[in-house]
């Protein structure tokens, strides 16, 4: 099957290539293993929020000159206009975003920490500051029996800063029927069954009753608006108090949302999107990938112009350990500090810089793979699977796998 | 020694590798509306630890899962989650099927006995009534209809009517044409033979076919499954020893064959399985490789919506049907989001599963009728009858569009046939 370009792996940076290439026109496939670490999102999206020193940035354009010549940003020209196009990709699929480039703003973790961000989906919650809270009484709203809204830790964390918080625990009849099933009252479920329902009213009304005029904050968990918005908006305008909503512990409903969105985005430009299969082999003409083969496609090659490896880090299996090495189980291409052996890429205390974080694919200047030391000049790598620096640390996880791709875009188009 | 372990340990349907990430919870159609069944992570790997340890864990509730393999698909790290449902089914339920479920799976058996009197069972059983003692004694749900039964046969059609033609080609395949198409649905079997004949290709009966055993695996019927898998695999194996290629128009019955016989039958299929193919699947690839072309007349058009059916999501071949659909100049598609319709063969027809199914199905009912199609293009004819009783939009087979809009004379003189 022959397409211009094909994407490996359907998260934020290989739908972000995808769509971009589909609205220049281009016949583009998307192979995905499995859904996306978009379902762990916070519903909001780094740039860069912590430089080299672990100091938090307050403009990632300006700190972005100053990151380390290993990180990938390097490979990115024009930040600027790229952060631009990224948040305009996302607001044309339905996602519409608070914040940019040149101020960082901070978001709310569900375990009730602070941290800067570039771009938040519109209903989070977020601060303009780290150090003065906007809110003196916040109302920290639960659904009750939902245990992946931490409560305590958030209101611990608020406290922290200064604000007075109060828990106020909600439910409605249809929620209470969630709980048949101990392990299944999870956020998304939740989310299907007051949309579904039409619950929405019912559920306002439950938390105006709970929350009254009393609070400059109402803050909720993200529980609402799997397919769209629309519902999560209505909520927030129905309620008396300035409301927001705060992440939860996974599956995120604004992650799924996203990934949704854009996943529509993309088959609605006429994309293919194939769903749960693997890139098992690639097949290579010298320097040229000239098609993938598939784990569930048997004997069908996939062909294509031009390739991006977006297959994500460790968690995605886009890069996999065993306990000699670290490597790229789909096209076996180079993988940066593969070297490194199993006793130097971890440090023993967690919370550590951890060297295995910066382990990823080997790229030239314009991200195109390498093959035992050789440049592919038709395969690009984008994303979490990219070497040179420690997303967790550098807070640029969403940045690096939007603007990557963006750039591989510029240079497939160029 | 540690690599080694780390390598080749590799757990049973993969349940092991579960990372506890609950991506697969988010996909489960049947979680989503029914809070007693505890969801695909749960009642998967969750709970298989506990029911490896004892079978008292087994939980009456997994019966209400579909079968449906989103969650499959939906999971990063390659675990069989639907499989472990299944296969835990098979393994620890002790409950004999009941009548009412011995009926709905028998397919072939219930279609053989239907088709001869299909001009009195066709409004029989419709009639008020009936449907009333269908659903309070056999506990079959009054909203739904039986599919018309045929009043001949595909199989007494083919024989009588194309068979002798097929030698005159000079390639061949075989078709496995399913329950449906044989009792229910001939025309899809006419359609698929009308296509293979104009790109030069004779079309054959296995020596025996029996129903793939879907609706058996899904009611407890795991022993007669396997037989007639043997069955099938057996006549399989004698067509493909000729040559022949293994073609059908069912997703669920091909996704059955190739891989359900080996996961759950334990039905040694790897000699047959990759030459099991979905007829779309071997016409793309046969006009990708340059050895056919198809001609569409001019007059043809259609304003088409697919549904991914679960199983040919499954398979991952879904970009085989639409591509062929897209070949087509009169046809403007449109793709429906990936949802189960919530039917899944005979669950969707049992009483107490009837508003779990239709609750499963909305979202998709409702695209379709925002986006008012002329028709829908799904490889599924289970999804077909579900929807079509939903949403009163007609549902099509992609090869039954094909071959509508085949101008057959010039697909002929393409093909050198003339």
């Amino acid at each position: 099957m022959k397409f211009d370009d094909i994407i490996i792996g359907g998260g934020l940076s290989g739908l972000t290539a995808a769509i971009s290439l589909a609205q220049a026109g281009h016949d583009v496939a998307v192979i995905s293993a499995g859904q996306s670490t978009l379902h762990f999102s916070g519903g909001s999206l780094d740039l860069l929020g912590c430089d080299s020193n672990g100091n938090a940035v307050e403009s990632p354009l300006e700190a972005i000159a100053t990151v380390s010549d290993s990180h990938p940003y390097k490979k990115v020209n024009e930040i600027e206009a790229k952060a631009l196009n990224a948040k305009q990709l996302l607001s044309e699929a339905g996602i519409t975003t608070t914040g940019n480039a040149s101020a960082n703003h901070w978001r709310i973790t569900p375990i009730g920490a602070i941290k800067p961000t570039w771009l938040s989906v519109d209903g989070m919650a977020t601060v303009p500051s780290s150090q003065a809270m906007p809110w003196k009484r916040v109302a920290l709203v639960n659904i009750i029996n939902y245990l992946d809204f931490p409560t305590k830790f958030l209101a611990a964390g608020l406290r922290a800063k200064g604000v007075e918080v109060e828990v106020k625990p909600i439910t409605v009849p249809a929620l209470e029927q969630l709980r048949k099933s101990p392990s299944e009252m999870r956020s998304t479920n939740i989310a299907k069954t007051i949309e579904r329902n039409g619950l929405v009213e019912e559920v306002a009304t439950a938390i105006n009753n709970a929350t009254g005029n009393n609070y400059d904050m109402v803050l909720l968990p993200a529980v609402l608006g799997i397919d769209s918005s629309a519902t999560s908006d209505k909520l927030l305008k129905l309620i008396s108090c300035p409301a927001g909503y705060v992440a939860t512990l996974p599956p995120s409903v604004t992650g799924v949302r996203m990934q949704t969105l854009l996943r529509k985005r993309f088959t609605a430009l006429g994309g293919t999107f194939f769903t749960g299969d693997q890139v098992v082999e690639g097949i290579f003409d010298g320097n040229t990938l000239k098609g993938v083969r598939t784990a569930k496609l048997d004997d069908t090659t996939l062909e294509a112009s031009h390739f991006i490896l977006a297959t994500g880090s460790f968690m995605s299996r886009g890069l996999v350990a065993d306990y000699n090495h670290v490597y790229e189980p789909a096209l076996g291409v180079d993988v940066e500090d593969h070297s490194l052996n199993r006793k130097s890429w971890a440090v023993v205390d967690i919370n550590s810089n951890q060297p295995y974080m910066e382990i990823g694919v080997k790229t030239d200047d314009q991200l195109r793979c390498m093959k035992n030391g050789e440049i592919i000049t038709n395969l690009y790598a984008t994303g979490a699977i990219l070497s040179g620096h420690n997303s967790i640390k550098s807070l640029d996880a969403a940045g690096v796998d939007m603007l990557t791709a963006l750039q591989a875009v510029n240079n497939i188009l160029k | 020694m540690a690599t080694e372990t780390q390598t080749k340990n590799v757990s049973i349907n993969n349940f092991e590798q579960c990372l506890k990430c609950s991506i697969c919870t988010v996909y489960c159609p049947v979680s989503a509306v029914s809070p007693a069944y505890p969801g695909p992570k749960q009642a998967g790997p969750d709970a298989e630890r506990y029911r490896l340890k004892n079978k008292e864990f087994f939980d009456e509730a997994l019966k209400m899962c579909l079968n449906c393999k989103r969650c499959e698909v939906a999971c990063p790290s390659g675990v069989n989650i639907g499989d472990i449902i299944q296969a835990a089914r098979i393994k620890y339920n002790s409950h004999r099927p009941k009548l009412r479920d011995m009926m709905l799976a028998n397919t072939d058996f219930v279609g053989t006995m239907a088709s001869p009197f299909a001009s009195i069972a066709n409004p029989v059983l419709k009639l008020k009534p009936v449907k009333a003692v269908l659903h309070g004694v056999m506990a079959i749900d009054k909203h739904r209809t039986f599919p018309d039964y045929s009043s001949r046969k595909f199989e007494s059609w083919f024989k009588k009517e194309v068979a002798a033609t097929q030698e005159n080609y000079s390639k061949h395949v075989s078709y496995f044409h399913g329950c449906y198409v044989n009792y229910n649905y001939p025309q899809l079997g006419k359609d698929f033979v009308k296509i293979m004949n104009a790109v030069g290709y004779g079309v054959h009966l296995l020596e025996k076919e029996k129903c793939c055993g879907v609706a058996l695996i899904a009611n407890g019927m795991p022993k007669q499954a396997r037989r007639q898998g043997e069955v099938n695999m057996a006549s399989m194996r004698k067509a493909i020893a000729q040559g022949h290629q293994v073609l059908t128009t069912s997703s669920t019955c091909t996704f059955t064959m190739r891989d359900e016989y080996a996961h759950l039958l334990d039905i040694d299929n790897h000699d047959v399985r990759d030459n099991i193919s979905l007829a779309t699947r071997f016409l793309f690839q046969l006009i990708e490789r340059g050895e056919i072309k198809l001609a569409f007349s001019d007059d043809f058009h259609k304003r088409v919506a697919y549904h991914s059916a679960c199983h040919i999501e499954r398979m991952g071949w879904v970009p085989y049907s639409t591509r062929m659909l897209s070949m087509i100049p009169g046809v403007e598609l449109v793709m429906l989001d990936s949802q189960c319709c919530g039917i899944s063969g005979t669950y969707g027809f049992k009483r107490e599963n009837y508003e779990r199914s239709q609750a499963i199905g909305k979202g998709l009912f409702d695209q379709i009728k925002e986006v008012a199609p002329d028709c829908v293009a799904t490889d599924c004819e289970t999804c077909k009858w579900q929807i079509e009783m939903s949403t009163g939009v007609t549902v099509e087979n992609p090869i039954s569009i094909i071959a509508q809009a085949l101008d057959v004379e010039k697909t002929r003189k393409l093909n050198a046939l003339d």
